[in-house]
């Protein structure tokens, strides 16, 4: 009797001690396969991100839909309204050209003038499959890819303003991270003034500009801000939204604190356009 | 376990995620959430492997693959061990378990992302400290229909009855 409780016991030890060890390799090989997901190359891994997005994409949209119609901010009605918006993004684009163009005449006393915007680049029109405007995260997913000539950093526009660049991007889709994204950084150029700064999104439709604008500098609510120049990828600035609060900064006052919010309804937009510069 | 079940489940909580909740600044985390639910209601090799899953379909819908795995599978399991010790059976508990996890992996995730080169947002630290909190307050109420759907007995989780 106390033998075979002796050798029962001997079982039960070995059956916890094998559970427990089993238990160890599982943890240990799924670690692992976590390392592994870490440090493979982000064009390997996206493919697990875009796949999911792919399979699951109406449902994804449906949901997206149904919380967007929820929580909007209704700032505008009807899509007349709209229709003026692009109209007054590309006139301020057009400005902002003929600027430009101006001042080359005068730095070059009359050579060739400067080309119309976006001449000679190719524009990419893409379908919105999903989009994620609140939290921390601003992205849209979009049906365009590498297949179309799509690459990382590229900018996006929509109702003729930017709206952001392509941050990742597979063979038929490719993840937009607008300029209201936590995680956004965007050289942008306030009013008509030659002060270049970094914008930074913050979520909530809005970016701020970094606070090191002297409060000398003329800066007002209902000022356009630019996206500035970047070789290769924009040529002539472009609008990407308008300075909807301009106070001095409450840790800094000698330096302003700027609000911008995009110079177009994001959470209407249904398609964008993908500029490819040098195609 | 019923991992068909889980699979349903896991799935459901990801696709309402991206999907549904994603457009909402403060938001719960529901698959914080159900890290800690299968972490306090199943046994400890069950509670690793839906931790490193749940953090898997986590990172699916995150910035980048690898960081929520790897954190929502070590606080998952550690979260298992120590509900050997220390039984979490009522709901301020478990809301305070939440919201500790909540914080912990997603600081880790953080500081996993920053190895990978993501940029995180500015105020990173606020945003983990209100979604923790969310998921803390919803979280204990969805603990019921969720044993419901995986036919659990949430009373026979004691300390002394744990299986091994």
């Amino acid at each position: 009797m106390a033998w075979k409780q002796g050798t029962f016991r001997t079982k039960n030890r070995r059956k916890s001690l094998l559970d427990s060890l089993s238990r160890q390799m599982l943890f240990t090989w799924l670690m692992l396969a976590g390392f592994i997901l870490i440090l493979a190359p982000q064009q390997w891994t996206n493919k697990f991100q875009f796949a999911f997005l792919r399979i699951f994409r109406w449902p994804l949209k449906i949901g997206n839909d149904i919380s967007l119609a929820s929580s909007t901010q209704q700032q505008f009605t009807d899509s007349s309204n709209q229709t003026i918006i692009q109209y007054k993004n590309h006139i301020a684009n057009l400005e902002q050209n003929l600027e430009q163009a101006n001042q080359k005449i005068n730095q070059l006393s009359g050579l060739r003038n400067r080309f119309p915007m976006l001449k000679g680049a190719k524009l990419i029109p893409a379908d919105i499959s999903t989009v994620t405007i609140g939290g921390t995260q601003a992205e849209l997913i979009i049906n365009r890819g590498t297949d179309e000539g799509l690459a990382s950093n590229q900018f996006v526009i929509a109702d003729n303003s930017i709206v952001g660049t392509i941050a990742e991007v597979s063979n038929r889709i490719a993840r937009v991270k607008l300029f209201t994204d936590k995680s956004s950084n965007i050289a942008v150029q306030v009013g008509k003034s030659e002060v270049k700064r970094v914008m930074q999104g913050v979520g909530n439709y809005s970016a701020k500009i970094i606070p090191d604008i002297p409060t000398t500098t003329p800066v007002k609510a209902g000022d356009q801000v630019f996206a500035c120049k970047k070789p290769g990828l924009l040529d002539v600035p472009m609008i990407i939204g308008t300075v909807t609060q301009c106070k001095k900064n409450d840790r800094q006052p000698s330096v302003w604190d700027i609000t911008v919010q995009p110079a177009c309804d994001i959470t209407k937009i249904e398609n964008v356009t993908v500029i490819i510069m040098n195609p | 376990m019923r991992w068909y079940r889980f699979a349903v489940l896991v799935l459901l909580a990801t696709v309402l995620q991206a999907g549904f909740l994603s457009n909402f600044t403060v938001k719960p985390d529901l698959l914080l959430i159900l890290l800690v639910f299968f972490a306090v209601y199943s046994n400890t090799s069950e509670a690793i492997i839906s931790s490193f899953t749940i953090g898997f379909a986590a990172d699916l819908i995150g910035p980048a693959m690898g960081p929520q795995t790897i954190s929502f599978g070590l606080f998952g399991t550690a979260l298992a061990y120590l509900h050997q010790v220390i039984a979490i059976r009522k709901m301020p508990y478990q809301a305070l378990v939440i919201f500790a996890t909540g914080i912990l992996a997603g600081t880790m995730v953080h500081l996993l992302n920053l190895l990978k080169s993501e940029p995180g947002p500015a105020e990173i630290y606020s945003d983990i400290f209100k979604a923790a909190l969310y998921s803390g307050i919803v979280g204990p109420f969805l603990f019921l229909p969720l044993a419901w759907w995986m036919r659990i007995k949430t009373n026979r989780f004691r300390r002394n009855r744990i299986m091994r």
